[in-house]
């Protein structure tokens, strides 16, 4: 009864100890880890020895391997960022190098930063998720939405700076809206499908509500370039809820 | 991804695959085999077994295999994982560059004596 109490609460301390792995890890090995202390603990008990030091064994190894794969996935990260800083580089050298060249392309150097930082934002993104590929409807709806993110976001830039309507940033609230739900829905397909279509939504909101500003042929241009952004959104979305009705067969 | 080089394997991804060489294991059962495959000298514990096979399982040499019951033991579902063929093939080379260690080792100690 005594042992059995004992052995409940050093389980308990190794599912503690537990998350201290980075994330990946403990939802790929967690569960089989603590399935694999309950056995050692179950062995160990039918010896009918103490169990204070071999738990303290299982705890100080446990303890090395959660050391490392934590300096292992913070070296990742650090890989990560560096290629995607890397790779933003190389990108903002073409309208860098264009503003030289072609004239009346005058950003200011906020421009710059501000695209070099959507570029960056894109890369890590695609990094972050291209680690829960599996799917090829998934594999899709993620380069889909990333490329309309990103198309939208560059297009909001340009026509902010060169029109000088800064009510027209309020088009990055559907890239907010896509962060946090990523966020929220953790990746899955089930909650991303959730977000694209609720990024469609507040484009189609914003598109109505937000006057264009500008002549009735712009105007018609703009309504065009939204619809098909709406569209984009939603097809990404469907491949999402495809990918996660193809997950649950 | 493979094995990419012809490196020495690491003493506990050699005895986890020598371990899955005969068959599907859980995590508990590699560490029993580990254990009678070195005669006990080897005890591995949680903590290098699942941060190896994460390794091993990046690089392809094994993989999950289903999740179920252990007819020896309790009723809880456990996670098996097999070898694959890259694994195979990086244990079978490990083992000839075993042997060819100890056919040099033993040239050099008859040479000694």
């Amino acid at each position: 009864m005594g042992s059995d109490f004992g052995r409940r609460r050093y389980q308990a301390c190794y599912a503690v100890l537990l998350r201290l792995y980075p994330r990946p890890f403990r939802e790929r090995f967690g569960e089989a880890m603590a399935q694999t202390f309950r056995d050692l603990c179950r062995e160990h008990g039918d010896t009918g020895q103490r169990l204070f030091g071999f738990a303290l064994w299982i705890f100080s190894e446990t303890f090395v391997g959660i050391v490392r794969e934590n300096i292992t996935c913070m070296s990742h990260l650090a890989k990560t960022m560096l290629r995607a800083a890397l790779v933003s580089l190389g990108l903002i050298m073409v309208p860098l190098i264009a503003s030289r060249v072609v004239d009346g392309w005058n950003w200011s150097a906020g421009a710059f930063v501000r695209v070099y930082l959507l570029f960056f934002v894109t890369a890590m993104l695609y990094a972050a998720i291209a680690r829960k590929m599996g799917a090829p409807a998934y594999k899709a709806a993620v380069c889909l939405a990333l490329v309309a993110g990103f198309a939208l976001g560059w297009s909001t830039m340009v026509q902010t700076a060169d029109s000088g309507h800064p009510e027209r940033l309020w088009y990055l609230s559907v890239l907010v809206v896509g962060l946090v739900g990523a966020c929220l829905a953790r990746l899955k397909a089930p909650g991303l499908a959730l977000t694209l279509f609720a990024m469609a939504a507040v484009l189609a909101l914003i598109s109505v509500l937000l006057p264009s500003g500008g002549p009735s042929g712009m105007a018609l241009r703009m309504a065009i370039g939204h619809g098909v952004f709406v569209a984009l959104f939603t097809a990404s979305g469907l491949l999402f809820r495809h990918a996660s009705l193809a997950g649950l067969r | 991804m493979a094995k990419k080089n012809n490196a020495p394997l690491t003493p506990a991804v050699l005895h986890i695959l020598l371990a899955l060489s005969t068959g599907e294991r859980h995590g508990y059962g590699i560490m029993k085999q580990v254990e009678a495959d070195s005669q006990g000298k080897v005890k591995m514990g949680p903590g290098t077994l699942y941060g190896s096979m994460g390794r091993m399982m990046e690089a392809g040499l094994i993989r999950e295999s289903e999740k179920r019951v252990d007819p020896q033991m309790d009723d809880e579902r456990r996670i098996y994982y097999k070898l694959t063929g890259a694994g195979r093939a990086a244990l079978e080379a490990e083992l000839k560059r075993y042997r060819g260690v100890v056919a040099v080792a033993e040239g050099r100690l008859a040479y000694g004596q």
